[in-house]
């Protein structure tokens, strides 16, 4: 039994309609508090994603990219204004929704892979097919971490995989559920050159083939520009839009 | 459980699973602390229910009969004894004290008192009396010429130095030692473990010879009867209540075959738990505390879970099972060992017990200690699971992945609250003794939440001492605070540890002190018991000759059995458990016409000179309190197999401790004085004078019989000091609880010690340096640790001693001060062995990887 609702199906890249966004922000403020007074991370992000988009996210070190990231994942709570993604307002879900509102629609690609280290390559992969109470949760997962080239790599434990084969397990995982949208923080940070590249053409051969919406944090502009739309941030504001296609 | 729910477990148990195959690094401590705990109490639950089980096993034998019937100071008459021999087969005896003499050695000779059985040719009805030689009972006991035969223990042979064949005197007759006793079956039954001298037996026909069976003599004729299956006990007592209403004996079922020695049992078996839990509670600590740092490594992957989109309530489950799956490991070590024990401590305790342990597995004792291993394991590692289940999932984005330290949901501090009162609950459900349980319970909280404030007021002081010149001290009373420090977990688990060892070492000290300093000050050098009256004169005629005699008092005295209270049945009246023991047995009677000097009365009125109306009593206010009573209400005594009703004129304030002759109840002079009675007298005397007192009394009167107090003192010390080895053996397995915690709380903050030093010796530091900041750390936690020990353990003892024991308490400063060093340098040197090796940490390699 597949247990993926797919609000966005009409709005996939391969029909016509690209319209409805799927990513929507609007006057996002988040304070933190601290022992030396209110820091503000994010001073009133607009930001609308359509479906089907890949956006790079760019800007300086302290900007609020991983903070946004974080908001739209739904791991952080604004201080103030709306954010509604794949068609749920977050402000309104509880914990335990939050959770299967990422379980359902979201997956995360982390600069630092995150996989989980008593847990084999598939198993890492299966999880969240597993928490979505997937059946064929480890077919999936076999199939899925085939097609990013770790066929021959199923029962290695992450400390037996190379970082490039760590964070090409991680893009299977996130896809594994076949998300509408997909956070990815720095995927190559700790990758070196080739590597990463391998990673980043994974990454959007994946997107593109499920028609995953992409948000991609990173420092490289030239990573960024492969991106349909590129969006600057500074000071928790987004300074450029970028230009949205058609 | 919705069916989310149900699949939700099954998840979490699939994910469990995966994580536990990384196998149980982290949990030595964990599974350390539970196995020591759950084995402690399957320990002393086993051994304690194989004890019990020998005492039911062996009941008839031990009984000498189905069905035991005592009377004191008379024998049964014709008609009870042809009644009690209708049915069944019987057996009759005479049990007394008695002195003993080798006829070799002249007036001035060594002599004994012993605890002489009278038999009869019947006896035993169950089991076998086992003598070296083996000897028919003609050649045993029969007459050989003019003496008949006599067998006696190896202590008599030990102290008289006596062998077969030699003649023996008890009281005026002459016997000749045919044999040593090798296994008496019954022995159990009688005085059980107290008793003031060896055995020594001959034939109940030949007890005539030795002139003790006089009027009044405290004498207990005991008739044992083997009933056929076909009849039952409970109605064979019914009948021969029915046709002896007002005999006055004692009649014990098979289920009362050693009542004493089954007091005992409970009573050591219920602290000795007591103990255990105390080790448990420890180990509880160390559970926490081991489920803490494992958790603590896996913020990441629980982060990397939530991310991936396992709501909080999934992780609480997959780790909830990891711990509970992990404490079924440690729980079923410690069932191996608690079963275990008792085949290695039978040989222990065959010692100083005269009671074999029948070893086997006792499911009720391992079924609770597993449920006290569970509910701990549930009690004390829910908390730090539900904490770890709020790392926030974001934390990834930062890497920045830090434990949380936030209070856990309600939900869960209520589950855990729950397991805790459970906890509490099966100590004092499970318990012989609700009362002591309680005070437990109410002693182990308090001391937790004592020792969980004082580690916070450590904490606090110690930022607050600010900056200290030395930079060593300040490094090591700085540590003493920071975050991450084992402080609190330390003081908890080993303050408790150490508390329990000097409470017990206190407790202990205590009694002995009493027994050894306190009591034979002022107590009497001899008690001389079976006076008759006629005696009197002449007795103290001859103590008067004796340079060294200080004081002589004798009284007459009766021994009767309160059979009803307040005009209820005894039995079936409400009686406080401390008060039991008045009802238990006969009791020592006396009347007289003067109020007793060393017992003052404290509510009532003494009755007047020559008082001639009806039966009045003076009661021990104590008792009187326990029974429920008070004055004018009445109490109905049996003595020598007649029944009569008293009322309650006073209450008197009897201060046990000071050993004079003290009755529990004194009559009004009338219906006791014409009663047989045989009299009491102590001696208070100069100890040179001991010995000639013994010979000169004992030679005069042969059927008088002295108990000296010191002996008698030595043999209570040594059970007691028996009882205390083993509480304190016991003791140690809390402290060892205890030390795990410490080692525990040393491996988890070993990357932080690393650290320290190595950051230390970029900054300039020599290991010596960093050496001296540890032994300072250590040294100040253990100090204050052990001195706050030191200070709930005397608390402890007091209270101990004050209202369970109605015993003074004197601080016993050595032993608290053996205890606060002892500690000091335990803590010292196992934190100092667990850093030791941190010294040798190269620097480059950690600072290049961070």
């Amino acid at each position: 039994m597949m247990d993926l609702p797919d609000p966005q199906q009409s709005q996939r890249p391969d029909g016509a309609t690209a319209a409805k966004p799927i990513v929507e922000l609007s006057d996002v403020h988040l304070h933190l508090a601290s022992a030396g007074g209110k820091v503000n991370i994010l001073r009133g992000l607009d930001l609308s994603v359509n479906a089907g988009e890949t956006i790079g996210v760019v800007g300086p070190s302290g900007s609020g990219k991983s903070t946004m990231m974080m908001v739209i994942a739904g791991l952080e709570r604004p201080t103030s204004g709306t954010v509604r993604v794949a068609g749920s307002e977050l402000a309104t879900l509880n914990e335990d929704a939050l959770a299967l509102f990422r379980r359902r629609s979201v997956g995360i690609v982390f600069q630092a892979f995150h996989l989980v280290p008593t847990m084999s390559a598939v198993e890492n992969v299966a999880v969240p097919l597993e928490f979505a109470r997937i059946d064929d949760a480890f077919e999936r997962a076999r199939a899925s971490l085939e097609t990013v080239g770790l066929g021959d790599r199923l029962t290695h434990y992450p400390s037996q995989l190379s970082g490039g084969e760590q964070q090409r397990v991680a893009i299977a995982r996130a896809f594994a559920t076949e998300p509408n949208l997909l956070l990815a923080d720095e995927p190559t940070g700790n990758l070196d050159g080739d590597t990463g590249t391998q990673v980043i053409d994974i990454l959007f051969e994946r997107a593109a083939r499920f028609g995953t919406t992409l948000l991609l944090i990173t420092h490289d502009r030239g990573l960024a520009q492969r991106c349909s739309r590129v969006v600057q941030l500074r000071d928790g504001r987004i300074v450029d839009h970028g230009n949205t296609p058609p | 459980m919705s069916s989310e729910d149900a699949a939700s477990w099954t998840l979490a148990w699939r994910l469990a699973r995966r994580e536990l195959r990384s196998g149980v690094r982290g949990f030595r401590v964990f599974l350390a602390c539970l196995t020591v705990g759950v084995a402690a109490i399957a320990a002393v639950g086993s051994t304690s229910s194989g004890l019990t089980a020998s005492l039911g096993n062996d009941a008839r034998e031990i009984l000498g009969g189905d069905v035991a019937v005592r009377l004191v100071q008379r024998p049964a008459q014709q008609s009870e004894q042809r009644h009690l021999g209708t049915t069944g087969r019987l057996s009759g005896s005479a049990e007394m004290r008695a002195m003993v003499q080798s006829d070799a050695v002249g007036p001035n000779g060594a002599r004994s008192l012993v605890e002489l059985k009278a038999v009869d040719d019947a006896y035993p009805l169950y089991g076998a009396l086992e003598t070296e030689p083996r000897l028919s009972r003609q050649d045993l006991f029969g007459r050989r010429g003019e003496l008949s035969g006599v067998a006696v223990a190896p202590q008599l042979v030990d102290r008289l130095g006596v062998s077969v064949g030699d003649i023996l005197r008890v009281g005026d007759g002459r016997f000749e030692i045919r044999a040593i006793l090798a296994h008496e079956p019954d022995r159990l039954a009688g005085s059980g473990i107290f008793s003031l001298g060896p055995r020594v037996m001959i034939a109940k026909s030949a007890l005539a010879e030795t002139g003790l069976e006089q009027p009044g003599s405290l004498i207990y004729y005991t008739y044992r009867v083997a009933l056929p299956d076909s009849v039952d006990p409970e109605d064979w007592i019914a009948d021969l209540n029915t046709e002896f209403p007002d005999a006055g004996w004692r009649i014990r079922r098979l289920d009362e075959a050693a009542p004493q020695i089954r007091r005992l049992v409970q009573r050591v078996g219920l602290f000795l738990t007591f103990v255990g839990l105390t080790a448990l509670l420890v180990g509880g600590v160390g559970v926490a505390n081991a489920v803490s740092a494992y958790l603590d490594g896996k913020t990441a992957v629980i982060a990397t879970l939530k991310c991936l989109g396992a709501p909080a309530r999934l992780i609480v489950r997959i780790y909830l099972l990891q711990i509970l799956t992990l404490a079924g490991v440690g729980i079923i070590a410690g069932l191996v060992l608690g079963v275990l024990t008792p085949f290695a401590a039978s040989g222990v305790i065959a010692a100083f017990l005269p009671v074999p342990v029948s070893t086997g597995i006792y499911p009720g004792a391992l079924l609770i200690a597993a449920l006290f291993g569970s509910l701990t394991a549930l009690s004390f590692g829910l908390w730090p699971v539900a904490r770890a289940a709020q790392i926030p999932a974001g934390s990834l984005f930062r890497n920045l992945v830090a434990p949380v330290r936030a209070r856990p949901p309600a939900v869960y501090v209520a589950i855990t609250a729950v397991g805790l009162v459970a906890l509490a609950a099966l100590a004092v459900v499970t318990a012989d003794d609700t009362g002591l349980a309680l005070w437990f319970v109410g002693g182990a909280a308090a001391a937790m939440a004592t020792f969980r404030i004082v580690a916070a007021l450590i904490a606090i002081a110690a930022r607050r001492v600010g900056n200290l010149r030395q930079p060593a001290v300040r490094l090591a009373v700085a540590a003493l605070h920071r975050p991450g420090t084992p402080t609190p977990s330390v003081v908890l688990a080993l303050g408790l540890g150490l508390s329990v060892l000097v409470t017990i070492a206190q407790v202990d000290g205590n009694l002995s002190r009493q027994i050894r300093e306190e009591l034979p000050t002022g107590a009497p050098a001899f008690f001389f018991i079976d006076l008759q009256p006629n005696q009197i004169a002449p007795f103290e005629a001859l103590l008067a000759d004796i340079d060294g005699v200080e004081k002589t008092v004798q009284v007459p005295m009766l021994r009767g059995r309160i059979t009803s209270i307040a005009g209820v049945a005894a039995e079936t009246a409400t009686i406080d458990p401390n008060s039991r023991w008045a009802i238990r047995g006969d009791r020592g009677v006396t009347w007289s016409e003067a109020a007793p000097e060393n017992s003052p009365v404290v509510e009532g009125e003494w009755w007047q000179a020559h008082y001639d109306g009806p039966q009045l009593v003076s009661l021990d206010a104590d008792v009187a309190a326990g029974f429920g009573v008070g004055i004018g209400d009445t109490l109905t005594v049996n003595v020598l197999g007649r029944e009569f009703t008293a009322t309650i004129a006073n209450l008197r304030h009897i201060d046990w401790q000071t050993l004079s002759i003290n009755f529990v109840m004194i009559f009004s002079p009338g219906f006791l004085e014409a009663a047989p009675r045989s009299h009491i007298a102590i001696v208070h005397a100069d100890p040179a004078a001991e010995a000639e007192i013994e010979r000169g009394v004992t030679n005069a009167f042969r059927n008088v019989s002295a108990v000296r107090v010191r002996d008698a003192l030595e043999t209570v010390n040594g059970i007691v000091t028996g009882i205390g080895t083993a509480v304190r053996l016991a003791a140690l397995v809390a402290l060892v609880a205890g030390t795990l915690v410490l080692a525990g709380a040393i491996a988890a903050s070993h990357r932080r010690r690393v650290y320290d030093s190595v950051v230390l010796k970029v900054l300039g530091a020599t290991r010596r340096n960093v050496m001296t900041i540890f032994v300072l750390e250590y040294g100040l936690l253990g100090l204050v640790t052990a001195s706050l020990a030191a200070i709930v353990g005397s608390i402890a003892a007091w209270a101990v001693l004050r209202f369970l024991m109605n015993i003074d308490w004197v601080l016993m400063p050595q032993t608290v001060a053996l205890t606060v060093i002892g500690a000091t340098v335990i803590i010292l040197a196992i934190g100092v062995v667990g850093t030791w090796h941190t010294l040798g940490q190269k620097t480059a390699p950690l600072l290049r990887n961070d």
